[in-house]
């Protein structure tokens, strides 16, 4: 199952970001298509054949594996940016726009960089499962899923509240499937704890985040349209 | 707890002997689904009953007291009280009235639109109200006291829920029930002019203030649903 999940979690994200295509030419909110257009890509960069291909064209030394962090950090700000704007937190604005958001988004990849380079990276694996696990690769992992936690966090207490809160049935079962997969990254913190052995338990709970994150946010775009279908067919 | 569905076969055996399951559903335009899935599950909801009791020309409160629940509704119906009676009248109503006797003629004097209005049952409640109400029938019935409040924001008002609050308030049984939208007020027993009557018995102040605590309530209502409105809309902005 965990061969096959990765490769449904990039459909189901390319399937929604070529849906937001018309938006996209019409100019309404662009964000969001960039948004799922990066999320297809990060997936697309964690998956072994399309990992190894591309790779290979930077060297074989998983330089791509650094540039999926970034993508996988610009990802999140952006995410971060507007779901803590729609959700109305300005303190989850701050956090992550503000100085100290900037301030803790730079640490993260200055000290990414930093531990990608005093690796040894060499040899090309997806995820760099294949090479020698040492404190630096720990710390590079650690990075790696250190700020779209940090995001998460910032994010989940504005999204609960309209979980919770007086609005359409659809937009709250679309927020709750958003905080499920924000929670889900929060958990991911917790990897180190998970014997090696069990690698597909990280596996299983990266891709449903991703899946749970983006099926959310399309929700969430559904529950806009559908209540306007609703009060076009009713005025 | 809707009526027992055996006691409610019962009841529509007495009321329409011959009639079958289509029928009774037809006349009473009620679907039959519905009916079937409350008789299945045991339990019928008391509209239906008064539905079926007003296509078979019966009095729906007549019919309600022949179950234990309803009892109290038998017997000369108890006339409202004067409180109940203005509850009863619509907040736009009201402003009619208070505009009607500052400028007699000025405004075209219509009837008094029938309840249930937006905020009949808040109305209603706050009308017989003492101070203690919501804690007797919340001792009484076992309803927690922001379960209570949830039904009266929703406008909502379970039949049996209605009637252990009259109960509780020492009021005649039918008053919840109209509020609450299950029965007429004509079918409570209520005179035809009694609202209209009671609005006139108000003098100038109390229907002034009385019109100014409604556009208040209001006032609060209609915030707070703008403001759930601007909140999903940014949401929807940001990134429907």
């Amino acid at each position: 199952m965990t061969a096959v999940l990765p490769w449904v979690t990039l459909v189901v994200c390319l399937a929604i970001t070529i849906a937001r295509i018309p938006s996209l030419i019409q100019g309404e909110n662009r964000v969001v298509f960039y948004i799922f257009a990066l999320i297809t890509l990060d997936i697309l960069l964690s998956i072994e054949g399309p990992y190894l291909a591309i790779d290979a064209l930077l060297g074989g030394i998983n330089v791509t594996n650094l540039i999926l962090r970034f993508l996988l950090y610009g990802t999140f700000l952006l995410m971060g940016i507007k779901i803590a704007m729609g959700f109305g937190s300005q303190s989850a604005v701050r956090a992550i726009r503000g100085p100290w958001g900037l301030t803790v988004l730079g640490f993260t990849v200055a000290l990414t960089i930093f531990f990608f380079v005093i690796t040894d990276t060499r040899g090309s694996t997806v995820g760099m499962t294949g090479l020698t696990w040492g404190p630096s690769m720990e710390a590079y992992a650690a990075l790696g899923r250190f700020y779209p936690g940090y995001v998460s966090a910032c994010l989940l207490p504005a999204i609960w509240r309209t979980i919770v809160g007086r609005y359409p049935v659809l937009l709250r079962g679309a927020s709750a499937l958003l905080f499920v997969g924000l929670a889900l990254l929060l958990i991911s913190q917790l990897f180190p704890l998970i014997p090696l052995v069990h690698l597909w338990l990280r596996s299983l709970i990266n891709y449903s985040a991703v899946l749970a994150t983006a099926i959310g946010l399309a929700g969430i775009w559904f529950s806009k349209a559908y209540s306007r279908r609703k009060r076009r067919l009713s005025a | 707890m809707p009526l027992q569905s055996k006691a409610f076969q019962r009841w529509l055996h007495g009321v329409a002997p011959d009639a079958s399951t289509a029928d009774v559903c037809r006349i009473a335009g009620i679907k039959r689904t519905t009916l079937a899935q409350q008789l299945v599950r045991g339990k019928v909801a008391e509209s239906t009953l008064v539905s079926i009791s007003r296509g078979f020309h019966v009095s729906p409160v007549e019919a309600l007291s022949t179950f234990d629940l309803y009892s109290e509704l038998r017997g000369a119906p108890v006339p409202p009280t004067g409180c109940e009676l203005v509850s009863q009248i619509a907040t736009i109503d009201l402003l009619r009235a208070v505009v009607d006797r500052s400028e007699p003629g000025s405004a075209p004097a219509g009837h008094l639109s029938e309840p249930p209005h937006p905020t009949s049952v808040r109305n209603w409640v706050d009308a017989i109200d003492d101070g203690e109400l919501r804690h007797r029938v919340s001792d009484t019935t076992g309803i927690a006291p922001q379960n209570f409040s949830a039904h009266l924001t929703a406008n909502r008002l379970p039949p049996e829920l209605a009637i252990a609050t009259s109960r509780a308030a020492g009021v005649g049984p039918a008053g919840g029930l109209v509020a609450g939208g299950l029965i007429t007020e004509a079918e409570a027993g209520w005179p035809p002019n009694a609202r209209q009557e009671a609005l006139d018995k108000m003098s100038q102040s109390e229907l002034v203030t009385l019109a100014g605590e409604r556009l208040l309530a209001l006032g609060k209502t209609l915030r707070r649903q703008e403001q759930d409105h601007e909140r999903t809309e940014r949401i929807w902005e940001n990134l429907g």
